[in-house]
């Protein structure tokens, strides 16, 4: 908990350049992604159930909406809020907004694990641009672990120094 | 001035990507009509929805237990009750009750509630049996023993408990569904919903216009 309280409030120490457009073009992938699901789900086509194929209903299914918001629409702004805190960090330096953008990649790494499951055992069907998304939002999430955790460390270095 | 720059940039390749996107999968694609046998003629052992002679016939082969079954009745019932004199609906069994490479079943409760829906037949009440499947698909599609529930719509619908128990048992009623299902396979079909317009298989419309534009044009060219 204190870690947590820790990491909400200390600044990111400073990450080279390169991260931040790593960070910035992976999240553009996925909003890519998320917008191209997004708009299929609104286009309303109804792929039929198949003896060979199944139903390709991951797009369809009971769990494709969440409060009737499809959820390939959360993930469109979920990127787009991570593509936000890059961009703006880029522009202004400021690490304050890269900082929660990778915070929010953990949720979105978080949220992507859940949906794979869903897809893998509950759906029984697996639909390639969502796992697309869920390769993203896992090398976010991962990135942002390294990022975090190498900030921990360097903080304990600190630390100890003080 | 640098500032607006960027954040220009920013928002024009985002609103780039959304409008490729939405350009892309907008573009109309030419339905592919699948090729198909010939479906067995309307016979009284049929469930159809009216008595009355309509220029144009339109045969189901469905599962209830499919979404996108469940998608179609909607639409399928508002073209029978927008051109009832135009049109009648031949509902068919074709239960996804294969088992997938992973051991699991398709849709493990579609045979059951075909075998419903043929005992409420066998009380005449197939078609509110039908329609309380379809509008009632959540209740029932992810139970793992959705008879109780079928047995509550057959009170619902004022039917003889006793016989439906019987009915959904028989053995007959099981052969019945599985051989509307055979029939449709000797056709070539291997989804749910496929739709024949007179004879014909049809690609599944994307919309209702296009599902009524269908059935228009099959009425104005079949012969009386």
């Amino acid at each position: 908990m204190k870690n947590l309280n820790q990491l909400l409030r200390q600044p990111l120490q400073p990450v080279p350049l390169s991260l931040a457009i790593f960070v910035l073009a992976l999240a553009l992938i996925g909003f890519a992604d998320a917008t191209y699901l997004t708009v299929e789900h609104y286009r309303n086509v109804i792929p039929p159930c198949s003896v060979v194929s199944g139903c390709e209903q991951v797009l369809t299914s009971a769990y494709s909406t969440i409060a009737g918001l499809p959820v390939s629409l959360i993930g469109a702004i979920y990127y787009f809020s991570v593509l936000l805190g890059a961009a703006a960090y880029l522009e202004s330096r400021k690490t304050f907004f890269l900082k929660w953008a990778l915070l929010l990649s953990i949720l979105g790494f978080l949220a992507s694990l859940w949906f794979v499951y869903l897809q893998v055992f509950v759906i029984h069907s697996l639909c390639a641009y969502c796992l697309g998304s869920a390769v993203t939002s896992t090398v976010l999430g991962v990135t942002a672990l390294v990022v975090f955790s190498k900030k921990g460390r360097s903080q304990q270095l600190n630390d100890e120094a003080d | 001035m640098k500032r607006a720059v960027f954040w220009s940039g920013f928002v024009i390749i985002l609103a780039l990507i959304v409008w490729g996107m939405i350009v892309a999968l907008n573009k109309p694609v030419k339905p592919i009509v699948p090729k198909l046998g010939t479906p067995a003629p309307v016979t009284a052992a049929d469930h159809v929805s009216t008595a009355s002679d309509t220029p144009v016939t339109l045969v189901e082969y469905s599962d209830f237990q499919c979404p996108a079954c469940e998608s179609y009745y909607p639409l399928v019932t508002r073209l029978l009750s927008e051109a009832s004199t135009t049109v009648r609906l031949v509902y068919r069994h074709f239960p996804l009750n294969d088992i997938r490479p992973d051991g699991t079943v398709l849709h493990p409760n579609a045979l059951a509630a075909a075998e419903a829906s043929e005992a409420a037949a066998k009380q005449g009440k197939f078609w509110e049996m039908y329609n309380l499947l379809f509008d009632k698909h959540p209740e029932w599609t992810e139970l793992p023993d959705p008879r109780p529930v079928f047995e509550k719509y057959a009170a619902d619908l004022g039917l003889d408990a006793a016989r439906f128990k019987a009915d959904i048992d028989a053995v007959e009623t099981k052969n019945l569904v599985l051989s509307e299902k055979q029939e449709g396979s000797s056709l070539g079909i291997n989804a749910t919903p496929t739709f024949f317009v007179n004879d014909k298989a049809i690609a599944n419309p994307q919309s209702y216009e296009e599902f009524k534009s269908i059935i228009e044009t099959a009425a104005s060219t079949s012969t009386p």
